[in-house]
């Protein structure tokens, strides 16, 4: 489990993903099996912690998807739907960095933003 | 589905050994989804599954059983009912050595209680070795309580025998119920 300070600093790395990025409404971190490290949102619509056991569901079959075909290892998994995106990413081997919008335009945005996002989570948690 | 080709799943609580169980008979390698527990699950287990398990087992009669685990942990609830869908029967495995067994057994049977009414079940009972109690008549008389009739069998998971012994007991409910 994460240090209290670990957490604290993950949770501000998410605040600030959302205050730097105008298409990402949620932001969740998970472990690998399901539980979650931390979590944000513009207002409190979605149910984070239930994104975070599903989250932790498609990364691993992510996983085992592109191990099977040795495709190495599985970067994002990016559902596109009616309403709104949502991007799962490797942060390291046990966590995963979930992002969401309803910006149906904002592929791109939520990709970078997520990406230079989980990087530095990987910094705070090493 | 096309004829001759089965699936079932194996569902039941965590450590019961659906993914050993799967393991055991598959004759192809499984797919597996097993993740490494962090420390926010309060148990010794090391792994869990936390999507699916998939294995694949040819019978003498040329029937191609497709077998697929669940994850144990009710947070993964949402994944029992996708895995359920086109399965033929079901295979409830519950650790014997856990808390509440027969609390654990009345949590599938109801969670997949309209699938296996529409299909049918057996139960495998693990780790009889080191938890004899409860005994099989405390789970037949559970289930005669809830107006069920099926199978209980102690098994080991890793034991290629048991696990095949479990499933032709499924496959004569599906055939003869």
């Amino acid at each position: 489990m994460l240090s209290k300070l670990a957490t604290i600093q993950l949770e501000q790395r998410l605040s600030k993903l959302i205050e730097q990025c105008s298409a990402v409404d949620a932001a969740v971190v998970a472990t690998l099996d399901g539980y979650t490290c931390a979590m944000k949102q513009r207002s409190q619509q979605y149910p984070l912690e239930r994104l975070a056991t599903m989250g932790s569901t498609l990364m691993s079959l992510g996983d085992t998807i592109t191990a099977e075909l040795r495709l190495g290892t599985c970067d994002n998994i990016i559902s596109e739907n009616k309403n709104g995106i949502v991007a799962f990413m490797h942060i390291d081997d046990n966590l995963v960095l979930i992002t969401l919008t309803t910006q149906k335009n904002a592929l791109g945005m939520l990709l970078s933003h997520s990406r230079r996002c989980a990087e530095e989570l990987k910094k705070v948690i090493a | 589905m096309r004829k001759n080709q089965i699936k079932l799943v194996f569902t039941g609580n965590m450590g019961a050994g659906k993914t050993t169980a799967i393991a055991s008979i598959s004759e192809i390698p499984v797919i597996n989804t097993d993740v490494l527990m962090s420390s926010g699950a309060n148990t010794d287990k090391e792994r869990t599954t936390v999507a699916m398990d998939y294995g694949e087992l040819t019978l003498g009669s040329g029937e191609k059983l497709f077998l697929y685990g669940t994850p144990g942990q009710q947070r993964f609830d949402y994944m029992w009912q996708i895995l359920i869908q086109g399965g033929l029967g079901l295979i409830i495995l519950i650790d014997n050595s856990g808390s509440d067994p027969i609390g654990d057994l009345a949590r599938y049977l109801d969670s997949f209680h309209d699938f296996i009414q529409e299909t049918g079940a057996v139960i495998g009972i693990t780790h009889t070795d080191n938890a004899p109690r409860p005994d099989l008549q405390m789970y037949y008389h559970y289930l005669q309580e809830r107006g069920l009739q099926l199978p209980v069998f102690p098994i080991d998971a890793r034991s290629r025998e048991s696990v095949v012994m479990l499933i032709q007991a499924l496959l004569a409910i599906l055939e003869y119920g």
